[in-house]
């Protein structure tokens, strides 16, 4: 006997398959219910620091967190005006991380950059001018660090590595003191 | 009739094929997206905005949300060197030396990537804190049971698969994209000892 496939739907099974491969691929960031944001949004409000809980084994909240660094994040939304992010940065090797909802991570500012070891930047959007402060304004409030956000809403992730677990105190201490808040 | 079931079968096949060869290459990975050194598997573009859709989709699967490749790189592996699947019942010798970065740190998860309950809380070492040779090299011992130099508890309790991920913050050496480059053979051996 002879086993006949036409050629013609081999072609039309290969290029059905392809389409179904882009639209799958495409499709999945939107249809992963269970990316970083979702878990994230829900541990409280906007324009606000909330510090990570360290070791809630079994349910942590991301996987494959860091055991050895201490993580702080700030969900921005920028609908009424620029958020601001201030606090000290006691470690060189702290991270700032900005996010898109998507997990794209278009800017990052090392403890190592920042001058005397001052967090003190001012996330907008493209379009959102940044107050100045006016003539009436102290010096430094010119030194105000803008980062553009491509998003309205996105991600400030502060990462803090522990030299040994001896410095978890003093580090979950740092990230509490540190603020997130309306940039009036 | 024969020419509708055909097509159906067509669609079929074309559905298996496409599902099939998408979720491939968003879980495992493939050369386009992921570079394998051994038992390590890391992929290039995580967390930078330009990334290919497969690594924007494997993201968004895995739930992490990484530093962008061009700031940190994450290696992980679930085999030992020689391809066998880690699992808590097997103790694994990692060997490793110094990496060209700010900071790293190797940690054990198991296969849902949570840390493992051990009595000495001990899920991790980084470069602050690992206990090195006179040569820059280390040794971490990875078992259920207490053991000398670096320790790296596997857990007590049913067998469990494991998965090892080494981050590094801020490799010094970068390609012409900006994303950190380590060299393969810095990359730690994950050496399979006893078995029970």
């Amino acid at each position: 006997m002879q086993l006949r496939v036409p050629l013609l739907y081999v072609l039309l099974c290969l290029v059905l398959a392809g389409l179904i491969h882009i639209a799958a691929v495409l499709a999945l960031p939107s249809l992963a219910p269970k990316n970083a944001w979702a878990r994230l949004v829900p541990l409280g409000p906007a324009n606000t620091m909330i510090q990570i809980p360290a070791f809630s084994r079994g349910h942590e909240i991301m996987p494959m967190m860091a055991p050895d660094v201490r993580y702080a994040f700030c969900r921005f939304d920028l609908a009424r005006g620029p958020v601001r992010l201030k606090g000290a940065v006691p470690d060189d090797l702290w991270m700032v991380a900005f996010y898109t909802p998507e997990g794209d991570n278009f800017y990052t500012v090392s403890g190592a950059d920042m001058k005397s070891a001052q967090l003190d930047l001012v996330i907008a959007k493209a379009d959102q001018p940044v107050a100045e402060g006016g003539v009436d304004a102290p010096e430094e409030s010119d030194e105000v660090f803008v980062v553009k956000s491509p998003v309205e809403q996105g991600i400030a992730m502060i990462r803090a590595p522990l030299s040994g677990q001896s410095h978890a105190a003093s580090a979950e201490e740092a990230l509490k003191a540190t603020v997130c808040s309306p940039h009036s | 009739m024969r020419t509708l079931l055909q097509l159906v079968a067509v669609f079929a096949v074309a559905l298996l094929l496409g599902i099939g060869s998408a979720r491939y290459m968003i879980e495992h990975g493939s050369p386009l997206t992921t570079k394998r050194i051994g038992p390590w598997a890391s992929w290039e573009s995580e967390g930078n905005p330009n990334a290919d859709p497969y690594t924007k989709a494997h993201l968004a699967r895995s739930g992490r949300l990484p530093l962008t490749s061009t700031t940190a790189r994450y290696f992980v592996a679930n085999t030992d060197s020689t391809g066998y699947e880690l699992t808590s019942a097997c103790e694994y010798l990692i060997e490793g030396s110094a990496l060209d970065a700010r900071w790293w740190s190797l940690a054990l998860y198991d296969e849902h990537g949570s840390l493992i309950e051990n009595p000495s809380q001990r899920w991790s070492f980084n470069s602050d804190e690992i206990l090195r040779r006179s040569d820059g090299t280390y040794r971490i011992n990875v078992a259920s049971n207490a053991r000398p130099e670096n320790w790296l508890p596997s857990g007590s309790g049913p067998e469990r698969k494991l998965v090892l991920m080494l981050r590094i913050y801020s490799p010094r050496e970068t390609n012409s994209s900006g994303i950190g480059q380590i060299a393969d053979d810095r990359l730690p051996k994950i050496e399979r000892k006893a078995c029970n």
